[in-house]
């Protein structure tokens, strides 16, 4: 449906100007500067019946992610690593626009950036994750109800995926007579980094991260620029008909770096890991 | 069904620890979801709901609007972390049903005929799922409609009574679902005092039917005190009532 | 002053009983009225209704409305009115009866993303409400800030016979265009004056129901008592109650008494 005539954010054409005019000023409408992300506040645990949960809300923006594990095959040509699967759902709640139904582009987009982060990190250590090489591996499920829509789900859902994923406690699985019990124990999860994303887009000539929903329906072009804790870059996924400049690009991967050490710490803080 | 004897200790405590017309923890927090036109987040025990409802609005597409009334839409969705085992997130059989219930549960409480060519949508995500979530939901859903100032009849209570080793109990949680003897889920207009959700999944004997009918009506007069608080407080704050 | 008997309500609670009149947002049960919305309610000789507090705006016929236009068909213009209907705005409004879709260029006169203020021309219950911008003070916004609150608050921004928006105005050097959708648009030369006035808008939609709204709204913006004609003083003490006669009443009866541009010029 995302075509649909409902689907589409229209600003009002005084408001785009009072946008463009606020921002070449160095100014955003909402009173941030331009590359000022949105006050980010994480609850952790909050779906009891999940290995890790976080709520995520960065600005008017909410996302629930949940772990859950089981135990399954590998997937082809990984049979020495556990699986991975994360899904996204923008709930038909989050907003006006959204109509419930089969995930469109959009969002498929959203899961797999958010996944592409977290993979390419090595956030988890998936070879740490086998009980029968070949044949039996944990399988780890994290999945994101959008909430709330205010712009930006790909850095709120990223973070609700860390956070939900750094958090959780792992149950313990054993092979006893060739069958795979539950424990009952729990284990730390095998984190290696934490991969942050910071979304910078395109306005005019002006960079402005973090976007709302108003400013996402005004940008000609947007980039997320995922980094894990050395500060390298492991993802990346431009977006929408506009264009970046080769300086754009480079001042955007600026950006994500630092504000990503940033927002790490925060993280960081909140979870208690190295 | 199979039944157990042991769903109820000899000092009348329940597996969570309650007496038989006992309700969970019940807490309702109205206007959660900053997009929608009225919301309502309940948490039901270990139930955690969010309810959210747009509308009166524009039906797409065109040609689902009736010229003499407004169309009720609703959606009744699980998300995947919210079971104990993994749920798809493709909704089921089970959601599209109880969906339906919902929606034929909250219809008779509204005045569809003040929107005609209009669409209301009703959005319950449960986030997290104990037993009786579509009394928790439907509970949720009539604060989330007040919020959004659709004109309504009644609010719409819900509370489900059953049958837990021979006892009638009310608000029955997950065990005594699923090894109890009977559950029988209820929605009632508590003004009106009429019914307009009634499920009922095993065995009960005439008798054992009219106290149940009659706590599970106990039971939404309950849930109903803790709507009206909710509301009460988002719109009038700590303010007093007012006195006639 | 006629007494009035105001309480808290919320859908199915009992307004009054007895032989009373249900008006508005209530629902006769019986021997009783009941409410069919959160809000006050109002009861008297003339019978008992509910000022609401949440809603969307149903369309009344000469309502002028704050509306963006959504795009256009070779006829009309589709127009968003915050609203469980789109308006629309027929390109005759504009061109006149000699328009044709060949010659006339809709777009130039008004696209996407343009704000109109705009009268309720036509509505009932069996169609989707239809614009017209020909009268005075009608037509496209050049510029303003835009600011939505609920519309069941719009009376009370408004106020009796247009106090509380004159206030406001008077006091922030502003024009303030007001659409009974709940839509509102503040212009002015100084940027202070119109925070200002933002500032008493929000403080009105949050308050609305509480007692001496005027009074705290003119403590911000500075205004002496002395200086306004005000509304309250002649029922002030008369009760504790929240809000004055038909100040947020939402019937027809006020609606003519302005919707826009107060300053006065009409």
């Amino acid at each position: 449906m995302s075509m649909s005539k409902k689907s589409t954010v229209i600003v009002e054409n005084i408001r785009k100007k009072q946008m463009r005019e606020s921002i070449s000023a160095g100014k955003r409408l909402d009173g941030r500067s331009l590359d000022e992300i949105r006050p980010i506040e994480i609850e952790l645990d909050v779906i009891k019946k999940a290995s890790g949960s976080a709520w995520v809300k960065l600005g008017n923006t909410e996302v629930v992610a949940g772990v859950k594990v089981e135990t399954g095959e590998p997937f082809e040509g990984l049979e020495n690593s556990g699986a991975l699967i994360i899904t996204a759902e923008v709930l038909p709640i989050a907003s006006p626009h959204i109509e419930p139904g089969p995930p469109d582009e959009e969002t498929i987009e959203l899961a797999r950036v958010v996944d592409r982060g977290v993979r390419e990190s090595d956030m988890l250590d998936l070879s740490k994750l086998v009980l029968v090489p070949g044949k039996i591996v944990y399988t780890i499920f994290v999945d994101c109800s959008v909430i709330n829509v205010d712009g930006n789900l790909l850095d709120a859902t990223s973070y609700a995926v860390v956070c939900a994923l750094a958090s959780c406690k792992l149950p313990v699985f054993e092979i006893k007579d060739d069958k795979v019990v539950e424990t009952g124990k729990t284990q730390e999860p095998p984190i290696t980094t934490l991969p942050v994303s910071v979304t910078t887009v395109k306005i005019g000539d002006y960079l402005i991260s973090d976007p709302s929903t108003e400013e996402e329906a005004c940008m000609d072009a947007r980039l997320t620029i995922t980094t894990n804790s050395k500060g390298s870059i492991v993802a990346m996924q431009k977006g929408l008909k506009g264009y970046f400049s080769i300086e754009d690009v480079k001042s955007i991967a600026d950006k994500a770096i630092n504000k990503g050490e940033e927002i790490r710490g925060k993280i960081k803080g909140l979870i208690n890991i190295g | 069904m199979v039944q157990s004897k042991n769903l109820i200790d000899e000092s009348g405590k329940r597996t969570d620890g309650r007496v038989i017309d006992e309700l969970r923890e019940v807490k309702i927090k109205v206007g959660l979801v900053k997009n929608a036109d009225g919301s309502a987040l309940i948490e039901f025990g270990k139930n955690k709901i969010i309810a959210a409802v747009y509308g009166p609005r524009e039906v797409h597409p065109k040609h689902m609007a009736l010229s003499d009334r407004c169309v009720v839409r609703c959606r009744y969705h699980m998300s995947p972390f919210s079971t104990d085992t993994r749920k798809s997130p493709a909704p089921s059989r089970r959601e599209t049903e109880i969906s339906k219930v919902i929606r034929e549960a909250l219809e008779p409480a509204l005045i569809l005929e003040d929107y005609p060519r209009a669409a209301i949508d009703v959005f319950i995500e449960v986030l997290q799922a104990d037993g009786g979530s579509r009394c928790a939901g439907i509970s949720a859903a009539s604060v989330a409609l007040a919020d959004a100032g659709i004109n309504m009849r009644d609010m719409v209570s819900a509370c489900a009574a059953g049958k837990v080793d021979d006892k009638i109990v009310i608000d029955i949680n997950d065990t005594e679902d699923k090894e109890g003897g009977a559950d029988m889920p209820v929605a009632y207009m508590p003004n009106l005092k009429k019914i307009t959700l009634l499920q009922l999944d095993g065995e009960l004997n005439p008798n054992e039917f009219n106290t149940c009918l009659d706590e599970a009506v106990r039971g939404c007069l309950k849930v109903y005190e803790i709507q009206r608080s909710s509301l009460i407080e988002k719109y009038f704050g700590d303010e007093k009532e007012m006195k006639e | 002053m006629q007494e009035v008997k105001r309480k808290y309500v919320i859908p199915g609670d009992i307004v009054a009983e007895g032989n009373l009149r249900p008006l508005v947002n209530v629902f006769k049960n019986g021997n009783s009225i009941v409410a069919t919305r959160i809000g006050i309610t109002e009861s008297n000789k003339d019978g008992a209704k509910v000022i609401p507090l949440s809603g969307i705006y149903f369309p009344r016929a000469n309502d002028i409305v704050v509306g963006k236009i959504l795009d256009h068909s070779s006829l009309s213009w589709s127009v968003d009115i915050n609203s469980c209907f789109a308006a629309h705005l027929p390109a005759q409004d504009i061109f006149g009866r000699d328009f044709s879709p060949a010659h006339d260029d809709m777009g130039r006169q008004l696209s996407t993303g343009d704000v109109i203020v705009a009268r309720i021309a036509i509505f009932d219950r069996t169609r989707d409400p239809i614009l017209t911008i020909q009268d005075k003070d009608l037509g496209k916004i050049p510029t303003g800030e835009l600011i939505k609150i609920s519309p069941t608050r719009v009376p009370r921004l408004i106020g009796k016979r247009g106090s509380m928006i004159q206030t406001i105005e008077q006091a922030s050097s502003t024009r303030i265009t007001i659409g009974q959708n709940g839509i509102i648009v503040v212009s002015g030369k100084d940027k202070d004056g119109i925070t200002l006035a933002i500032n008493a808008i929000h403080i009105v939609e949050v308050e609305a129901h509480t007692s001496n709204l005027t009074q705290r709204i003119r403590q911000l913006l500075n205004v002496p008592e002395s200086e306004i004609e005000s509304d309250d003083t002649q029922n002030s003490e008369a009760s504790d109650t929240t809000i004055d006669e038909d100040e947020i009443n939402s019937d027809n009866s006020d609606k003519e008494m302005r919707m826009i541009n107060p300053n006065g010029t009409k």
